[in-house]
């Protein structure tokens, strides 16, 4: 493998060793570590001081599972460089790999402190704290992913099911609209979406029902819904067309 | 009189092409030079900070109406409110930058290591063509100009009745100190030339105020009506759920 690349890009140095790079961390994410040790020593030969191989030297710690070495070289890096992103980045992953996920909260948090443009940290902030239920601050994260990016469908629907899952009567009307936005923007064609809205109606005719306050406001909307999925669920998987019609007569839904 | 001003054959090879050849050479040598002066400067904290508040703050801005009213509220106040926002920039704060400058030596001495980098080879070589060329008619142009040019082209013959068109050596070290870029960009690679005229460009743009940034943005930020977009998108939503269906 590793012959095969330095004899096709001998003659243009610049992609090679980048290649090396590449070649080494995709090597730790498949776990063949010896060809991963190949390349990063290939080009620690050629760059002795740099700093970048340090951090992949650094993460073939990690990828061994060495925890406390790799912390050691972490920080070492940090020390010279305190902003470089991906080390900081590589320790949150270090801690959350120990399965000590309130540190990597704590790791997170102060890493956004300074670095509060960076979405993929805040979304991976967003899960952790889904991961530990703590759903108001979930929601808080996806409110600052959709607004860095309010066309991304994803933050939408994510937003959605954190509301949803929250409860109360405003969190599920918001779910809704948030499930709308989703709709719109992917076209119809998220299905998470559609079964989003059929819940979310559901469950706000069951909260309200003693109230009788008129948020019904689009009755429509749900109907629309249950039959964009049933059209959806007749041409791709008829056979669990049955499941689906039970499912919305629990839910108390007409179609 | 100056139809015919024959240039000797001589000029053009002890001049002209010298002066451009040694101008590419000592634009080559500076970048070398440059680049093992540059030092590598860690940004400091506070304004790599400072950066992202105002990415965030402009994001807010823009999408403020994807959120619940409740929480563009909630982050307004975190931005801008008056005694801890992060926006808010406390009065007498604001430095200015030459204070900041002289406060900080690294600052300075990097001023000072791209100022003699660029400066000390100008001066020696217009001071060499000076010294070795002055007075030459270097080259010809092949078409007229008008009398504007005069400066331009013929820097250093004080005559009148010289043609246009002909160039001095003085200007044609003009010419080529401020005419270079483009085949430093080739030799060099896109990124790596720098010629003057942009280094000078830069030397300006390098009063700015960064807390100017900060305040510029709060002041949106409090403009902002809120005004939630999701509720329209029910009946989107609605719309485009009936053309799937049909």
């Amino acid at each position: 493998m590793e012959l095969g690349l330095s004899k096709n890009y001998s003659d243009c140095n610049l992609v090679e060793w980048t290649l090396y790079e590449q070649v080494a961390v995709a090597a730790m994410d498949c776990q063949s570590l010896d060809v991963a040790k190949d390349c990063v020593n290939v080009l620690q030969k050629k760059f002795p001081e740099s700093k970048r191989v340090g951090r992949l030297e650094a993460m073939l710690l990690e990828a061994k599972g060495s925890w406390g070495e790799a912390e050691k070289a972490y920080s070492s890096l940090l020390e010279d460089n305190p902003f470089d992103q991906v080390v900081h980045k590589r320790r949150v992953a270090l801690v959350k790999a120990q399965g000590n996920l309130s540190g990597a909260i704590d790791l997170l948090n102060k890493y956004l402190e300074t670095f509060m443009a960076d979405h993929d940290a805040w979304r991976e902030l967003a899960e952790i704290y889904i991961s530990l239920q703590m759903y108001k601050q979930a929601a808080f994260c996806y409110e600052e992913l959709i607004l860095s990016q309010p066309t991304v469908p994803l933050y939408h629907l994510a937003y959605a099911d954190v509301l949803y899952t929250l409860g109360g009567i405003e969190n599920l009307l918001t779910a809704k609209k948030y499930y709308s936005i989703t709709i719109d923007l992917t076209g119809g064609k998220n299905t998470r979406a559609l079964f989003g809205i059929c819940l979310c109606t559901s469950a706000i005719t069951q909260l309200s029902k003693g109230r009788n306050k008129e948020d019904k406001d689009s009755p429509d909307l749900q109907s629309l819904a249950s039959a964009a999925l049933e059209k959806e669920y007749k041409r791709r998987a008829s056979d669990k067309l049955s499941a689906l019609t039970l499912a919305f007569k629990t839910l108390k839904v007409s179609s | 009189m100056a139809e015919d001003l024959v240039l000797d054959t001589a000029i053009r090879d002890w001049v002209l092409i010298p002066l451009t050849v040694v101008m590419i050479l000592i634009g080559v040598l500076r970048y070398f030079v440059s680049k093992l002066m540059r030092s590598q400067q860690n940004p400091d904290a506070k304004v790599v900070r400072e950066g992202q508040v105002v990415i965030r703050a402009r994001n807010l801005r823009a999408g403020a109406n994807f959120i619940p009213a409740k929480s563009f509220r909630a982050r307004r106040a975190y931005f801008s409110n008056e005694e801890n926002g992060l926006l808010h920039v406390p009065k007498g704060q604001g430095q200015n930058p030459q204070a900041q400058m002289f406060s900080d030596p690294n600052m300075a001495m990097d001023m000072m290591k791209k100022n003699l980098s660029m400066i000390i080879p100008q001066t020696l070589t217009f001071a060499w063509v000076n010294f070795f060329f002055s007075g030459f008619v270097a080259a010809k142009i092949p078409f007229p100009l008008t009398q504007r040019f005069r400066s331009m082209l013929q820097n250093g013959i004080d005559l009148s009745t010289v043609d246009v068109s002909y160039v001095s050596s003085r200007s044609w070290y003009f010419l080529n100190l401020f005419g270079l870029r483009g085949l430093f960009s080739l030799i060099l690679g896109e990124e790596n030339a720098m010629d003057d005229t942009q280094r000078m460009m830069q030397m300006s743009g390098f009063g700015m105020d960064p807390t100017k940034n900060l305040s510029a943005e709060k002041d949106g930020l409090d403009i902002i009506q809120h005004e939630w977009a999701l509720p329209k998108f029910e009946q989107r939503a609605e719309a485009a759920l009936k053309k799937l269906i049909s």
